[in-house]
């Protein structure tokens, strides 16, 4: 990073936009870290796929590291930390997985959770009032895009019923060729699904 | 699927530059587990000459060309950077794509081929919009592929010997641009470009995640995204 970059951007006050839209992120995540935690103690989870748990222990410590930055941009910024769960999703949450009775079910909530996160923070780039702001959000999008492409594979291999192909390595010759794509459809990350900045706020 | 790219929200005088100066991409990972294919001499001649040239021009020769007519100031340059870049994934595989159907990288899986043809289409989109940025501020669309580095990825295309080769290669190329978006993101002034910046680095970020897990590797590595392998603006040649 520059020393103009530094000097010019850095020293931008945060506002109280700012502040409610880290807060809503950390909720975001402490959502995905709960579902996560509660999806690989599932019994279809944990004696089930490796490559499965492996992405779901590795996901969480991810979003475990996103919320951490959230909150800790939030209180730099002078807000408190969001230690709750955005209300909107947890709803949903609640009412899915307890309902959960396969792998594909637990992919498919993880799949919008990665999704809301994902169309938030790439909203929130354009939203945030700083360069460091909008550097965190923009660095965690994309994460999120990635646990979301590789749900979608994951997603597609279960209902052609090539479970045996979620592995790492796999093998790609074996690959149905709709994987290919199934992970990226949209040429340009979708936002109408974005959460607002206060919906995970801290009131 | 195609979503519309967000809606520009005008054009601001451009800023100074602030986009970091990194190290340039290392050469790619190198996780060779799609078995090895046929040899891939040929390449060069294919890559030098992909479908996003203009004339019959190589787009160093085009860039080169280019480059003492037009200049691309403030985030204007970022921009044209974009531009390169996308032109040049959608060179890489449209003569990737061409050297598979003509059995030079042995067995190609399907899923790569698909890959291949969906992301080429997806960078397509993203030129296209970044190319309507430069135009509508009076510059000329770039066509061509004007990068330093444009010779060095079209020799590594031409030493693909395996679909492994040429996924190494597409990774490399993902990984750079999702990077070079991200940056964008923090460095660029107007809105519109900030905001499209941020629309795209995810989807560069996914085409990234596909090609790690076709070649074996774990699909997202980082917690966040880094930007030690973004393109330096140094690296444009207008």
């Amino acid at each position: 990073m520059d020393a103009e970059h530094i000097d010019t951007r850095l020293l931008e006050p945060t506002t109280r936009d700012d502040i409610m839209a880290l807060q809503t992120a950390a909720s975001l995540e402490n959502l995905a870290v709960s579902v996560y935690r509660t999806a690989a103690a599932l019994p279809f989870i944990k004696d089930g796929n490796a490559t499965l748990q492996e992405f779901i222990a590795t996901t969480t410590q991810h979003h475990e590291e996103h919320a951490k930055a959230f909150n800790t941009a939030a209180v730099q910024a002078g807000g408190q930390p969001q230690t709750g769960t955005d209300p909107k999703y947890a709803a949903v949450v609640q009412q899915a997985l307890p309902a959960a009775k396969t792998p594909e079910d637990v992919v498919a909530l993880a799949l919008s959770l990665e999704d809301v996160a994902a169309q938030t923070y790439t909203k929130d780039v354009g939203l945030a009032g700083t360069a460091r702001l909008r550097r965190l959000f923009a660095s965690v999008a994309p994460v999120e895009a990635q646990h979301r492409a590789t749900l979608l594979v994951v997603q597609s291999l279960l209902g052609s019923g090539d479970s045996e192909l979620i592995a790492i390595p796999t093998d790609a010759a074996a690959l149905p060729a709709d994987v290919g794509t199934t992970g990226f459809p949209d040429a340009f990350y979708p936002t109408s699904n974005a959460s607002p900045i206060s919906e995970g706020a801290v009131q | 699927m195609s979503t519309a790219p967000p809606e520009r929200g005008g054009w601001e005088p451009p800023l100074a530059s602030r986009a970091e100066e990194t190290e340039a991409p290392g050469p790619g990972r190198r996780t060779f587990l799609l078995g090895a294919g046929g040899a891939g001499a040929a390449f060069l001649l294919a890559a030098c000459s992909g479908e996003n040239d203009l004339s019959s021009r190589s787009p160093v020769d085009k860039a080169s060309v280019i480059a003492h007519r037009v200049d691309y100031p403030g985030d204007l340059r970022t921009v044209a950077l974009a531009v390169a870049l996308e032109n040049q994934v959608v060179g890489v595989y449209t003569s990737a794509l061409a050297a598979a159907r003509e059995g030079r990288l042995g067995t190609v899986p399907p899923a790569l081929t698909s890959f291949l043809t969906r992301a080429t289409a997806q960078h397509t989109d993203h030129a296209k919009v970044w190319n309507g940025v430069l135009t509508r501020a009076g510059k000329p669309a770039l066509t061509g592929v004007p990068l330093s580095d444009q010779k060095e990825i079209t020799a590594t295309l031409a030493r693909a010997a395996s679909a492994a080769d040429a996924a190494a290669l597409a990774l490399q190329l993902e990984e750079q641009a999702a990077q070079t978006y991200l940056m964008a993101t923090y460095s660029v002034g107007g809105a519109f470009e900030t905001e499209t910046a941020a629309t795209i680095a995810p989807v560069e970020a996914m085409h990234a995640s596909l090609l790690r897990f076709l070649l074996g590797q774990y699909p997202v590595p980082d917690a966040f995204l880094p930007v030690d392998r973004a393109a330096r603006p140094s690296l444009l040649t207008v």
